[in-house]
């Protein structure tokens, strides 16, 4: 039997008792973490002391100038990262460009290195004034005014570019590597050149990763705080985000034009969404298929080099570069382009570590908070994950989506909710300890957990979970014997991607955190105001130890499990 | 039959307005064998699943050993961990993060009973199905076939009474399906459990049961013996569906135990459901019944010319056409049988079938 719903679909009839009771409970749980500070930026954009109003969304309607730039800033860098990542992912997946394996590792760096610190360091290299590209190009080609100035549009643009494009760069891969050769192949048969096969049958194919990939790229960079914090106010170039944290950290804080600001960004990326949904929805691509195949390599002779030169260029521009520069800034006693006046020491470090009082305070804060979030993702995902997978009722459908909503919902703006919901909630006190940044964290993430686990869960064959119910295990029995042990690398890879991401979080902890639950981004932000940037630069670099020595960790673990 | 083992009560199963099982009745008596036998889709695996606790219902009622497992008036629903049976999987459902061993061990485990104890029947399992040796192996190093050694080990190493097999076969290749359909039948003779089995394929059906029931759209099309719904298919679809691939239409004559083919041949044959309205008679008979001679000789039949001749090995598929009846007959290859040669063919009219709808 081919077609067997039922075995599609997994155990869809056992609708009964403990499967619904879990659920109805994750529903609960999901729907008290998205929905009420959705709800509450909506009341807050809406309502002062005096009821209700539309002032808040008139003022921001007003503001055209910052809408503007938040409309560039996001378009720009969609457009830049898109392609950055869709031309990244031609090179290494389909090209003959020597040394793809290894550069391809290199290229998801940035994942792990945050837009704050890229941005930093690019700030350091590109300011107008004191760049040391600048410095140096004066010195050096005796050139009175800035050779580049990152403190811009373009600046802020192509930085964050530079950061988010292995997320395109990720989705086209996948989507190329899924695609069936033999799709192209018979294209090839037919008549068509290779750039033809290319234009009329792959690209059309790729469509949805590329549209979906844009949307993520858009929805982040809409709701952007690090970037244009650091490269655009300086210049006082306001988007939406760094504009929702001006109004609340102005006196007195004028919350409820922040919320209408995080009302506009909501409706925005959730029309998007929509309409996403709507495109994809009227075209099934069944070509595209969760297996592997083989990519065919095309031949590029001539054209190796420039293809290696581009890709080493984005090597160079997101993960090299930036890195050393806060390297060297964390070692040199002063930032200067005289390298007679240069001298090198360990004291940034030792002044970070012992004599800047945040330092302990917030790495603790954000251990806790990577460890917690991390675990609680994992266990709330993989039950959700299971609940969407094996079951047809209405609480599955509405887990799925209201799970994968927090993607569409800028983190600033989560936070703004969370700020409105929590704030004098006294039965809750969590405003102002990290337990609100913690449900910011848990809720800003869990479509990344949902998503890696969903996919895990759905390669379980469903008959591997019936055997054990008939071998005499309940669900909870074979959620623990068989679901957690069969999905434990999965578990492991998205735990420590998400310990990752939460060391990095700034855009929903620079809203939520107070003295006493302050975060290490947080406090890489306070020295980046305070100037402080050679304390800033060791910080970072500490920081960005700690990441790499758990992907170390985590890359350890596999290949044993891969050897056992 | 005795009091059944298991009883299957007007079952319905359905997804949304799709009735995937419609009132379906059966019932297994203690020991035997019972075969859902039917084409994709007809509701037998869900039938199955049913049985199992792994589909829930919407109607009717399954008692298994005397207790109700299922029963849609009184609300019971007893889950699939508290029926006391054993499933075989058509994937195997081997659990790749285990060994053999621990495989076979689970069913103990899950009930908690320390490992003292069910060593020895662990491993008496393992015996039984030749795979003593593999028992520390982890379980995914395992050929196809051993797979579907661990797999059938695991369900009747517990020793629960009712085991279920859903198409346990049909993921081995010819050869080894063969093979283990012998060890199948073999096990159960030794272990004496009484099984509900699923499949597409009749052959493993008959060689394996002491009833059959075919299935067609979710409901049961003809249930019996095996011998006797391979002689006597009542309806056109279960002849057709067990091999039968002459169907001609033909009319009724002589009070129906006669009929005359489109070409004028006249045959005889068996009123397999003489009190059926004839809808749209047919006579059938196998492709194997029939006998190709160059001359006219004794016996009933007709004469056509040959349109094709396939050899296949140990017989040829030669297909015969006399103006609108067309039929086929396989016989052993011989000179003569060429296309476009005149042959008369023979059927006894103990082999023929009269269907009438």
């Amino acid at each position: 039997m081919s077609v067997r719903p039922s075995q599609k679909a997994g155990r869809v009839r056992r609708g009964a008792g403990q499967e619904r009771l879990l659920a109805v409970s994750l529903s609960a749980i999901v729907a008290l973490m998205v929905l009420v500070p959705l709800v509450a930026v909506v009341i807050g954009a809406f309502g002062d002391e005096d009821g209700f109003t539309v002032t808040a969304l008139s003022d921001v309607l007003a503001s055209s100038r910052v809408l503007g730039n938040t409309l560039t800033v996001g378009l720009g860098t969609t457009i830049l990262a898109t392609g950055l990542g869709g031309i990244l992912a031609i090179i290494l997946v389909r090209t003959d460009t020597p040394w793809r394996a290894g550069l391809e590792q290199l290229v998801l760096l940035p994942l792990y290195i945050t837009p704050l610190l890229t941005a930093v360091a690019w700030s350091w290299l590109g300011s107008p004034r004191g760049g040391l590209i600048n410095l140096l190009a004066q010195s050096g080609l005796g050139l009175s005014g800035p050779l580049v100035n990152l403190h811009s549009a373009g600046g802020v643009v192509t930085v964050a570019a530079l950061a988010y494009a292995p997320l395109p760069f990720l989705l086209i891969s996948g989507a190329l590597r899924g695609m069936d050769p033999a799709l192209e192949e018979s294209a090839r048969v037919h008549g068509a050149s290779i750039t033809a096969a290319f234009r009329r049958v792959t690209v059309p194919l790729a469509l949805p990763a590329l549209l979906g990939s844009a949307l993520l790229v858009f929805v982040q960079s809409l709701g952007l705080f690090s970037v244009p914090a650091v490269l655009g106010m300086p210049a006082s170039f306001y988007v939406a985000g760094t504009e929702i944290y001006r109004l609340l950290n102005s006196y007195p804080p004028r919350v409820s034009q922040a919320a209408g600001w995080g009302l506009l960004l909501l409706v925005v990326t959730a029309a998007l969404v929509a309409l996403q949904a709507a495109i994809l929805k009227r075209r099934s691509y069944v070509t595209i298929t969760g297996k592997a195949f083989r990519p065919r390599i095309v031949q590029v002779g001539p054209w190796r080099p420039v293809l290696l030169g581009i890709v080493v260029l984005y090597v160079l521009a997101a993960v090299v570069l930036p890195v050393a520069t806060l390297c060297w800034a964390a070692l040199v006693n002063f930032i200067t382009v005289d390298p007679k006046l240069m001298s090198f020491d360990l004291r940034h470090f030792a002044y970070v570590l012992f004599t800047y009082p945040k330092t302990l305070l917030a790495a603790r804060n954000s251990l806790v908070l990577g460890l917690l979030t991390a675990t609680i993702i994992c266990a709330l995902g993989l039950a959700m994950a299971w609940v969407i997978v094996r079951s047809r009722g209405a609480a599955a459908r509405f887990l799925d989506q209201v799970g994968m909503m927090p993607l569409a919902i800028p983190p600033i703006v989560l936070a703004l909710g969370l700020l409105w919901s929590y704030v004098g909630l006294h039965w809750l006190p969590i405003y102002g300890t990290i337990g609100i940044l913690l449900l910011a964290y848990v809720t800003h993430y869990l479509p990344f957990g949902l998503r890696a686990l969903s996919s895990a869960v759905r390669q379980l064959h469903p008959e591997l979970e019936d055997a054990a119910r008939v071998s005499g295990a309940s669900l909870l029995g074979t959620l623990r014997r068989i679901v957690l042990p069969l999905t434990r690398p999965t578990l492991v890879a998205t735990w420590t991607l998400l310990f990752i991401l939460s060391l990095q979080e700034i855009s929903s902890s620079i809203l939520l955190y107070t003295a006493p639950s302050t975060v290490l981004s947080v406090a890489v932000f306070d020295l980046w105001e305070a100037g402080n940037v050679n304390a800033l630069a060791a910080l970072s670099v500490m920081q960005l130890f700690v990441t790499f020595a758990a992907l170390a960790v985590v890359a350890r673990l596999r290949q044993k499990a891969v050897a056992a | 039959m005795s009091p059944a083992f298991v009883s299957v009560e007007d079952l319905v199963i359905a997804y949304g307005e799709v009735r995937a099982v419609d009132k379906v009745s059966f019932g297994i008596a203690a020991g035997e064998q019972v075969t859902l036998l039917g084409p994709s889709g007809c509701g037998k695996t869900t039938t199955l699943r049913a049985v199992a606790g792994l589909e829930r219902p919407r109607d009717g009622r399954i008692l298994i050993d005397g207790k109700p497992a299922f029963d849609g008036g009184a609300g019971i629903d007893a889950p699939p961990e508290k029926r006391n049976l054993s499933m075989v999987f058509q994937s195997y459902a081997i659990w790749p993060h285990m060994t053999v061993f621990e495989n076979i061990a689970f069913p103990f485990r899950v009930r908690g009973r320390p490992t003292a104890e069910l060593k020895p029947t662990v491993d008496k399992a393992l015996e039984l199905v030749d795979l003593a040796r593999f028992a520390d192996r982890p379980a995914t190093m395992l050929s196809g076939g051993q797979q579907q050694r661990v797999a059938l080990a695991r369900a009747v190493a517990f020793g629960t009474k009712l085991v279920l097999l859903d198409e346990p076969l049909s993921n081995l290749d010819a050869q080894l399906r063969l093979q283990m359909r012998d060890e199948l039948a073999d096990l159960r003779k030794r272990l004496g459990f009484t099984a509900l089995y699923v499949t597409h394929d009749q052959e493993e059906a008959f060689s394996l049961s002491d009833f059959v029931v075919v299935m067609r759209g979710g409901r049961i099309e003809q249930a019996g013996r095996p011998q006797e719904i391979y002689r006597n298919p009542r309806t056109r679809f279960v002849a057709e569906f067990l091999g039968v691939r002459n169907i001609v239409p033909c009319a009724l004559a002589n009070g129906g135990d006669e009929v005359r083919l489109e070409d004028g041949t006249v045959l005889r044959g068996r009123d397999v459901a003489p009190e059926a309205p004839p809808d749209a008679p047919a006579i059938a008979f196998r492709p194997g019944d029939v006998r190709l001679d160059d001359q006219p000789g004794a016996g009933q039949g007709g004469s056509g010319i040959v349109t094709r001749s396939l050899f296949v090995g140990d017989v040829q598929h030669v297909f015969l056409r006399s103006g609108p009846v067309g039929l086929c007959a396989h016989v052993r290859p011989r000179p003569g049988l060429e296309e476009g040669k005149t042959l008369f063919w023979r059927v006894a009219p103990e082999d023929c079938l009269i269907l009438r709808k």
